[in-house]
């Protein structure tokens, strides 16, 4: 599988769900056991977040397991810890503790089962990844996910994997446009680096603008719900930068002021904007940045909906992959089939 | 009351505490629980330690400059364990591991009570102290780099059988696990365990894996009771040492001087200096006057016009106290304290209209409180401007009563007043004041300072300055207001 090879490269991956049921978890198992089997780089797995959340809480499904192969190094919490169904040595313990107990990071000494967890900010996850690029970890993986509540974000890491599917849309044409849509979030352009400087120094929540010095004032909106239609946005300059999740109504308001508005979001993750909203942001000349970017290197696609639709495997991948320019795969059909029918 | 109740009360002594650069949550902690330490030899020997780790960290940082700027920029430089290593230096290299070992040290103190009381300590808790005791080897190899003195006032005890029972397979490593040599049936049920793929078989065997493993942990658990007593001693010892580093560190920064003891004698500072002000006057470009100050035994009654700092020099007095009795270095060139049982303030306003508590009724509940304090211990008091809330006849009564009260004690009081009059048994100190040429008209709170002297000089007169007018006038008070006040007073 080409993609498994390119991400030995990488020195982080997060695996992103564009909906749950999108086969993140397979897409997951799939990747570390290709790479346990090619032995090609060290690998250490953690997760976004903790979460005491054994079950599914939409389609009470159970939450599932990732398996972690001998020699491989993972992070959970405590908690889990305890419940895992290998044999491990711990190598590290956090001081800190989390509602699920401290985060501790072992290394397998047998394949098998186990519930990962993982810091909940972003500069927790950073850290994490650095430590273990210096403990010699060739490859960490995260368990991303796509949520407002967490503030750890999987565009931290180099590369992303996202896995779709029927989840998303029962029909190919729908979840074409919606998927190549996330890619364009992912895509977007990072601002000059002196800026993303400023803005990345510290952590800001509310709408902020950045003034003719490149420094960030606060316009004193703590959500982009409570601005007031009398409320000049642009008085410290046209560049402006939300902490936080921007939202359709925001970019609508943006759109009604004028020209050469530049808006700066932290990442992908923080839009939760339509195709729309966008396109009559840009077309009223607002331009979009993300301070994070990463890079999608394959799409993995779950066919089958928790509803029972089952879309064409076949012509979902190559739809994806022509719409997007990267490779798709169906992960379950090639755990199913094996992988010479891709 | 504990040091961490006083950073509470007193913003220049949680300055202080902030300033220390503590590398662990036990130093922390053990810190802020600390009491006034009020023996003198125990003191001394806080003293001599704090010395000892002085010239270790000036050693250390000397060679340290002395070494060619080369090396590389650490890959992950946000996490603190990266610093820079000098090399071959036994000095500098020990310092920058012993410093290594306490970024390390983890706050473990809730598990060793567990393991105290003969609770099972989990795979996480084992982990925990096996990490423990290989950062206390570390420690102690460093230490003894350093020298004898600092690694004899360390003293860290030897934790080696602790290392020892959970590395069974003496990999020297803090890694851990229930290793396959804690129980011979371990290592066969796991060989099983790798091999099979039946779900159910696995089930089974995991259940039985994890029931011996139960049974390792309580073992262990019981083999490392006896050592909760060390093990707690190491992670104290620890924590202690960074306190003292931390010590050292702020008495080299900030120069700070040992103070000298004179038991049962004057407390007397050359050149004191509130730190929180001075570096916060410093910012602002602003002037600092460092005071000199001599507390003799009974009391002393200081006097000065309103903004001579008054306040601030009562403060200070109580800062430097605080922190020599805590066994810090004090910021002063020179310093002579006596030890006392307790510094007792009655500064500032305890007005709390929530609780039907007047100015007035929290002042004399606070000056009771140590009225009757002062009968049976030897303390430090500070009082600032007792009874200026009530009207003058009676309030010049409260304060002539309480200065004959403290007059007669056997510890250390100063009171300051604006009362004229007050006729008792002291020792006379009056705020210099304001320098006589300085009008330049009208001046402003922040502004005023510039003309001010801050110095104390001795005083025989029982009358105060009477400036108040003349202060409001520069400030650029109400000039009908001011008319008014004057020809009350009959002036011109």
């Amino acid at each position: 599988m080409p993609f498994v090879e390119a991400i030995t490269k990488r020195r982080s991956l997060s695996i992103v769900g564009l909906e749950k049921n999108t086969g993140k978890t397979v897409c997951l198992n799939y990747i570390l056991r290709r790479l346990d089997e090619m032995a090609k780089v060290s690998v250490s797995v953690t997760s976004i977040g903790v979460d005491g959340e054994q079950v599914d809480s939409v389609f009470a499904t159970a939450k599932p397991e990732v398996r972690i192969y001998r020699g491989m190094r993972f992070v959970t919490s405590e908690g889990h810890y305890v419940g895992r169904r290998l044999l491990s040595c711990l190598v590290d313990v956090d001081s800190n503790r989390t509602a699920m107990g401290r985060l501790v990071t072992a290394e397998a000494l047998s394949s098998g089962e186990v519930i990962l967890s993982g810091p909940s900010s972003n500069i927790g996850l950073q850290r994490l990844l650095a430590r273990e690029r210096a403990n010699g970890v060739g490859l960490t993986i995260v368990d991303g996910a796509l949520s407002r509540l967490s503030l750890a974000s999987p565009a931290v890491t180099e590369a992303m994997v996202l896995a779709t599917g029927a989840a998303v849309s029962p029909s190919i044409n729908e979840l074409v446009r919606k998927t190549v849509f996330v890619k364009r979030l992912v895509d977007l352009p990072q601002p000059e680096p002196s800026l993303r400087n400023a803005l990345s120094a510290e952590s800001r929540r509310g709408l902020w603008a950045v003034d003719a010095d490149g420094l960030p004032r606060d316009l004193g909106i703590q959500s982009a719900l409570l601005i007031n239609a009398d409320t000049d946005l642009l008085r410290y300059g046209k560049t402006l930068y939300v902490g936080g999740a921007v939202s359709g109504t925001l970019l609508s308001r943006l759109s009604t002021l004028g020209r050469g508005i530049a808006l700066v979001v932290d990442d992908f993750t923080k839009l939760f904007i339509t195709p729309e909203a966008l396109l009559s942001f840009e077309r009223a000349g607002g331009r979009l940045f993300a301070l994070q970017k990463s890079n999608l290197v394959a799409l993995t696609v779950n066919p089958t909906s928790p509803q029972g639709y089952l879309l064409d495997s076949h012509r979902l991948c190559d739809a994806l992959s022509e719409a997007t320019g990267i490779p798709a795969y169906d992960v379950m059909k090639i755990e199913r089939f094996g992988n010479h029918l891709t | 009351m504990l040091l961490k109740d006083w950073t509470k009360e007193m913003a220049s002594l949680a300055y202080v505490v902030d300033a220390l650069e503590l590398l662990t949550s036990a130093g922390r902690r053990v810190l802020l629980a600390q009491q006034l330490t009020t023996n003198v030899s125990d003191l001394e020997r806080e003293y001599d330690n704090v010395a000892v780790a002085v010239s270790v960290c000036k050693a250390a940082d000397k060679r340290r400059h002395n070494e060619p700027d080369n090396a590389a920029q650490c890959e992950c430089c946000d996490t603190p364990q990266h610093e820079r290593k000098e090399r071959g230096d036994g000095i500098g290299e020990a310092f920058v591991d012993l410093r290594h070992c306490l970024m390390e040290l983890h706050d473990l103190h809730g598990t060793l009570q567990l393991l105290k009381s003969h609770t099972v300590l989990s795979e996480v808790d084992l982990f925990e102290v096996k990490r423990l005791a290989h950062i206390n080897a570390r420690a102690r190899v460093a230490a003894a780099a350093l020298g004898e003195s600092l690694s004899s006032i360390m003293a860290l005890p030897d934790l080696g059988e602790v290392f020892a029972l959970l590395d069974p397979d003496g990999t020297g490593v803090a890694h851990f696990y229930i290793y396959d040599s804690y129980d011979s049936r371990l290592a066969d049920l796991r060989k099983q365990l790798r091999a099979t793929d039946d779900a159910a078989v696995k089930t089974d065997l995991m259940a039985q894996h994890d029931a011996l493993q139960q049974q390792v942990m309580e073992s262990l658990s019981a083999q490392l009771h006896p050592y909760s007593n060390s093990l707690m001693q190491s992670l104290e010892r620890l924590a202690y040492t960074d306190i003292l580093l931390a010590k050292a560190k702020l008495a080299i920064d900030w120069e700070l001087v040992r103070p000298v003891l004179a038991c049962d004698a004057a407390t007397c500072y050359e050149q004191l200096w509130e730190p929180r002000l001075r570096h916060h006057n410093e910012q602002q470009g602003l002037r600092y006057q460092p005071i000199d100050v001599e507390l003799r035994s009974g009391l002393t009654l200081v006097s000065g016009a309103n903004m001579s700092g008054k306040t601030v020099m009562l403060k200070t007095v109580a800062l430097a106290q605080l922190m020599a009795q805590h066994g810090f270095y004090v910021p002063a060139a020179k310093a002579t304290v006596s030890p006392v049982a307790a510094v007792e303030l009655c500064i500032g306003d305890g007005q709390d209209e929530m609780s039907g508590l007047s100015s007035f009724a929290w002042e004399i509940g606070r000056i009771s409180h140590i009225l009757s304090r002062s009968r049976s211990e030897r303390l430090l008091i500070l009082v600032d401007e007792p009874a200026r809330t009530t009207n003058p006849v009676e309030g010049r009564a409260i304060v002539q009563a309480l200065c004959t009260l403290l007059s007669q004690g056997h510890g250390l009081a100063v009171v300051t007043t604006h009362y004229s009059g007050i006729v008792v048994q002291c020792h006379r100190l009056r705020v210099r004041g304001f320098v006589e040429d300085m009008a330049t008209v009208p001046l402003t709170p922040q502004s005023i300072n510039r003309f001010i002297d801050y110095s104390l000089l001795e005083d025989s007169d029982t009358s105060v300055p009477q400036e108040a007018l003349r202060i409001a006038a520069l400030l650029g008070a109400d000039s009908d207001l001011l008319a008014i006040a004057n020809s009350q007073l009959g002036v011109g």
